[in-house]
């Protein structure tokens, strides 16, 4: 028992290894021992929440970031590709 | 009509049919290109190959996956090949992975991603952000991350092995993180 705790102790993720987690595996359904630990400091952790949110918010301007094809864009292409009626 | 029934007719040279199919997916294709491009005359160009790809091989295709899935697969190539003719960037763009994530001070960033579609000077520090990433890394972003596909799909789009695309987004997502800390002022020294 106090022997596990030990390993246990001794494998706590460090801000870092949180960090780069965040990186490697968001979107993915994880849930080894590695990924409990690493949820747990991230509950805890305002420094990583910050980093986690970051990465979060980057990745949703990306994705609200969208234009639009314009109908003078749409007919050159049907011209483009000879399917004009 | 349905895309099956489309797809079939468009096989056996209904031209109509293939301008429906054309219609149901230019915007996503557009839109997809834009955001590897970065740039409306060039995004528009490469929709155009994408296209002609998809009018000149349709009856090809087997209906193995979505023919979305297709279309991204062939821009997502239109994409890399226009890229690599004018790129200056190099795959290696990363000299040192541990640069790439400092632990300490991480600001909390008070800024929403709400208003990005309206945000003309937001926009420019988006596009400025990911013109950094070379266009290797920048796709790998945009299929799994901005798209939404797998990793395993996204390895099969790009034809790389599966820890190869997670190399691949680890970099990008710590860089356009680290790009838009530094523009929004919340780096720290």
């Amino acid at each position: 028992m106090h022997e596990h705790k030990i390993t246990l102790k001794t494998g706590l993720p460090s801000c870092k290894d949180v960090m780069e987690h965040i990186c490697d595996n968001l979107g993915e359904e994880l849930n080894s021992p590695k990924c409990i630990e690493i949820k747990s400091h991230l509950e805890k952790c305002d420094n990583c929440q910050h980093y986690f949110n970051s990465v979060e918010t980057t990745i949703q301007f990306y994705k609200k970031y969208n234009v639009e094809l314009s109908n003078d864009a749409h007919n050159r292409l049907i011209e483009f590709l000879g399917l004009k009626e | 009509m349905d895309e099956q029934k489309l797809i079939e007719l468009a096989q056996k040279g209904d031209r109509k049919a293939l301008a429906e199919l054309v219609k149901a997916h230019e915007q996503t294709i557009y839109n997809f290109s834009f955001k590897i491009c970065r740039n409306k005359d060039k995004a528009e160009n490469t929709m155009q190959e994408t296209f002609l790809s998809m009018v000149k091989n349709i009856k090809q295709f087997g209906g193995q996956s979505k023919l979305s899935t297709w279309l991204y697969r062939v821009v997502t190539n239109h994409c890399l090949m226009l890229a690599r003719t004018e790129s200056k960037h190099t795959a290696d763009s990363f000299d040192d992975d541990d640069l790439l994530i400092d632990e300490k001070n991480i600001a909390d960033w008070k800024i929403t991603p709400d208003k990005a579609a309206e945000n003309n000077e937001l926009k420019k520090i988006l596009d400025e952000a990911i013109q950094k990433l070379a266009p290797e890394y920048r796709i790998v972003f945009m299929l799994r991350d901005v798209e939404g596909f797998s990793t395993e799909e996204t390895a099969s789009m790009v034809e790389l092995s599966v820890p190869a695309v997670k190399s691949r987004l680890h970099r990008a997502r710590a860089f356009l993180r680290n790009e838009l800390n530094t523009r929004f002022n919340y780096a720290r020294t």
